[in-house]
């Protein structure tokens, strides 16, 4: 008896480990990661770098290490950006596995003040999670200088009141309380589909205006959308970064209620895209759970990826918009689009359709701008060091603007320019649409 | 665990960041691409400067610690394993390229730059480093020139000695010298340059580099060539290098890899084939295409099934990458792999792999091939479980047979891999004991309290 109970605690210990034990086990150590990680290659220490961190987890299970707060801090310092997966020579996926182990570590350690104030109790209530930023959004205009640009998370920003980042404005109103729930095409516009918009937490606070514009193209392109009130954040600081599953699957839950019926759900920011298509992967801890979260994974689809994959516009569709006529653009590949989602193809497509602008390709795209949400929070001088490699990049090009679409990536971009003070935009993608 | 004092004094010499002490920190220094050796270090310092190398082995050598060097942490023979714990002095902060000296036809360059970083550099400039091991992704400068590395480009080009000009190398009193120069031809008394190249971190840490460096070859080439049978496509080989032309690499695979390849990142190759061949040709784009079709027309005539010649970058890069795997490709197979790095005179090619393939049908153990076999290097993995005693054992029998074969065929035991920790067992096969004695005594000249990478290469019976 007594040892059964301690191979059922050993198992509860390393529960979501073990779902992805596969991986672990097929990592040979050859270090080729070492070549394509940003942290690296910073860092040049060899915790840094999925190899590193693999034989950390593995000698976790063999009881050689524990949950302690070195083996937390080094689970945390990881963007999840799946380079090292991306060219790994047997295909291991080390991300999955930090996850899993950031959540074992969660559960065996808790997490810590302010942010299980955050994780807990703001993130899962929208409305209450409004009043603060609202909040916050009032000391910003008395205590700090305004500047372009946006946030990502409420505990980014809280935390990066403190660190001399670059801080956006909140909108003056959010999205929700301008867009009603039902918006139907113009009068003369046939409805082809019915779509929900996940709005996430920053078109929905800080980028009410991006928001608003992509109802505008897509109710103009015969897409009647749905914007339930009762939708929450996707969660990717909860469950990808912090490792709290279980708040995870309360916004799962709910986000998985509000879109109920509806058969295409279209995000603006490609980490809302993956996180969403990530609860399956990570949250689903029963069979229902399971089906549910795989069904409305596969609804969930980048606005790129839906324009022209599912509605196929013709390319005369996208029309400039007035302030980007004439200007020189580049495009950064967010790594939630680029490889979670492998979204590449889409977004040049829109792009390069688009009359009287010059598209020109940056220097490795898709290298990992450094934000990754909770990640630049921990570790910000890391994180800017990461961004301004992007930053040279993005200025080799001789663009006037760099587009993305993940609110994270633009944050950072924005931030980064800002800091190194550089003349380049940072859009997203929608914005050069008329 | 080293005691307190003596990591603050580390910390002095290296900074606070230099120095990692936490057991997840040591844990990940504890390996290297090896699949069966671990021991944990008791700190690693992660030194920036010659001066930081030279205060550590100061230190180290005052109290006795050992030290061991450790670049990439790619070697494949156990090289960088703190086996006698201590401290691992980790190169991959002193990255940078010194100088690029287009006129010279030279580069400096710092110990732990890494490969990848160096030829991306290089080939701006329109320049070349040939020596290419497999794991040029990762691998450091430091690390090919401690373990004389080899690779693909070695049948044409020569491996890292052959490139190797100068070194600054931290002697464990902490001393700093030179050897060598930025000259192509020097005839200063013994080659120093040499004696360091090749000495596994045991005589001293080499800290910079200046390497020889070639023009870039103007075109290239790729031919794959698909055999029925192992010993067909060696005698090929034989056929293509007694012809009068030798192409930049010259690559062999056997059924086990080309099946593996395509599973994990298919190139179109017949899962049912034998053997591959994958050599390249380069130079002038009039000798590339003549060397294409004179290597074209012998494979035919050698008894090849199929010979492809890539259409364009894409296509050859897609059969490198695929070389370039083909290690992980293998240990991802078996939960323990020893790769053996096997070295014999061309022509006994065919000989070396009828025996290979005898063994492992002797021990009934899959033994996949693949290697240079250009320049005689064969790299047969013997797939076991270290766990699994009987046939950890039987696997431990069938490598020395290997082994044995490779001696009594006038090869060697280790082509570019290095002896390490994994092949010291067999180093008294391999070399007279007059010569063990000698790298010996070399040894307690340069180190005479045996810190620097202890317990590697020979083993030890008390007099070291």
């Amino acid at each position: 008896m007594v040892q059964h109970s301690v191979l059922a605690k050993a198992e509860v210990e390393f529960e979501e480990i073990r779902k992805f034990e596969a991986d672990l086990e097929l990592c040979t150590r050859c270090g080729f990661c070492t070549f394509w990680c940003p942290v690296y290659r910073e860092e040049r220490v060899e915790s840094a770098v999925a190899r590193g961190k693999n034989m950390m987890i593995r000698s976790l299970l063999a009881g050689n290490l524990g949950y302690s707060q070195e083996f937390a801090d080094r689970l945390s310092k990881c963007t999840l950006c799946m380079a090292c997966a991306a060219n790994c020579p047997v295909s291991v996926h080390i991300p999955d596995v930090i996850v899993a182990a950031r959540a074992d570590t969660v559960k065996a350690r808790g997490i810590g003040f302010p942010y299980s104030i955050i994780y807990h109790w703001l993130l899962p209530h929208r409305r209450l999670f409004g009043n603060v930023v609202r909040l916050v959004s009032f000391l910003q205009g008395i205590f700090l200088p305004k500047s372009e640009g946006t946030i990502r998370h409420l505990p980014l920003f809280l935390s990066a009141l403190g660190r001399g980042r670059n801080i956006p404005q909140i909108a003056p109103k959010f999205l929700r309380q301008i867009l009603p729930v039902v918006n139907r095409p113009p009068t003369g516009v046939a409805t082809k589909l019915r779509v929900g918009y996940f709005t996430g937490c920053m078109t929905d606070f800080v980028f009410s205006e991006l928001g608003k514009h992509v109802v505008n193209f897509l109710t103009r392109n015969g897409v009647e959308v749905v914007v339930p009130k009762e939708q929450g954040c996707c969660g990717a600081a909860v469950f990808l970064g912090a490792g709290d599953f279980e708040t995870g699957r309360r916004l799962a839950d709910s986000n998985l209620k509000a879109f109920e019926g509806i058969d295409y759900v279209i995000t603006d920011c490609a980490t809302c895209t993956s996180s969403l298509k990530d609860y399956v992967r990570f949250l689903a801890d029963t069979p229902e759970r399971k089906e549910a979260y795989a069904k409305f994974g596969n609804k969930v689809k980048d606005i790129s990826e839906f324009l022209v994959d599912i509605l196929k516009l013709p390319a005369s569709i996208y029309q400039v918009a007035p302030e980007v006529r004439g200007k020189k653009i580049t495009w950064h590949d967010p790594c939630h689009l680029s490889r979670h989602l492998e979204i590449k193809d889409q977004p040049r497509q829109i792009i390069k359709s688009i009359p009287g602008v010059e598209y020109i390709e940056m220097p490795d795209a898709d290298s990992c701008c450094g934000m990754a949400g909770t990640f630049s929070i921990y570790y910000y001088e890391l994180s800017k060091k990461i961004a301004d490699k992007k930053i040279k990049a993005i200025f080799s090009t001789g663009a006037d603007i760099v587009v993305s679409s993940c609110h994270g990536c633009e944050l950072q971009l924005i931030d980064g320019m800002l800091r190194n003070k550089m003349p380049v935009k940072v859009m997203h993608l929608m914005e050069l649409l008329r | 665990m080293l005691p307190s004092e003596t990591i603050t004094q580390l910390k002095r010499i290296i900074g606070k960041e230099g120095v990692l002490t936490t057991k997840e920190d040591l844990n990940a220094y504890s390996y290297d691409a090896t699949s069966v050796w671990t021991h944990m270090p008791e700190a690693v310092v992660l030194p920036t400067t010659t001066e930081q190398v030279a205060g550590v082995l100061k230190l180290a050598n005052e109290k006795m610690i050992p030290v061991t060097p450790r670049g990439g942490g790619t070697s494949l023979s156990g090289g960088p394993i703190p086996i006698k714990g201590g401290i691992v002095l980790c190169t991959t902060r002193m990255n940078k390229i010194l100088e690029i000296n287009k006129d010279n036809l030279s580069a400096t360059v710092e110990t732990g730059l890494v490969l990848q970083d160096f030829n991306n550099a290089l080939s701006k400039e329109g320049l070349f480093y040939p020596p290419d091991p497999q794991s040029f992704l990762s691998c450091t400068l430091g690390g090919m020139v401690a373990e004389n590395a080899g690779g693909p480009h070695c049948v044409k080009y020569g491996v890292t000695k052959q490139y190797v000009l100068g070194l600054k190398v931290v002697l464990a009193s902490g001393y700093v010298m030179k050897v060598g120069s930025k000259t192509v031809k020097n005839r200063t008394g013994y080659e120093l340059v040499s004696l360091f190249t090749g000495s596994e971190g045991t005589l001293g840490v080499i800290t910079e580099i200046t390497l020889r460096l070639l023009p870039l070859p103007p075109a290239r080439k790729t031919i794959v060539v698909i055999f029925d049978d192992m010993v067909v496509a060696a005698a090929a080989v034989t056929n293509i290098l007694s012809s009068g032309v030798i192409p930049a690499k010259l690559e062999i695979a056997d059924n086990f890899l080309i099946r593996r390849i395509e599973e994990i990142m298919p190139v179109g190759l017949p899962v049912e084939a034998k053997a591959l061949l994958l050599i390249q040709t380069d130079g002038s784009p009039a000798t590339v295409e003549a060397d294409s079709k004179q290597i074209s027309s012998i494979l035919k005539r050698s008894g090849a099934k199929e010979v492809r010649v890539a259409k364009d970058e894409a296509e050859a890069d897609g059969y490198w990458n695929s070389r370039k795997a083909a290690q992980a490709a293998i240990y991802s197979t078996a939960p323990s792999v020893m790769v053996e790095d096997v070295t014999v005179p061309r022509d006994k090619l065919v000989e070396f792999i009828q025996k290979i393939e005898e063994i492992s049908q002797k021990y009934g153990l899959v033994i996949p091939i693949l290697g240079h076999i250009g320049d005689g290097n064969l790299h047969p993995n013997i797939l076991t479980d270290i766990k699994d005693k009987e046939n950890f054992a039987k696997a431990k029998e069938a490598m020395a047979e290997i082994f044995d074969t490779a001696l009594t065929l006038g090869g060697v035991i280790s082509g570019e891999h290095g002896i390490g920790l994994d092949k010291k067992p067999f180093l008294k096969k391999a070399a007279d004991p007059l010569a063990i004695e000698i790298m010996k005594g070399i040894k307690r000249i340069l180190d005479p309290n045996n810190i620097l990478n202890p317990g590697k290469i020979w083993e030890e019976d008390g007099t070291t």
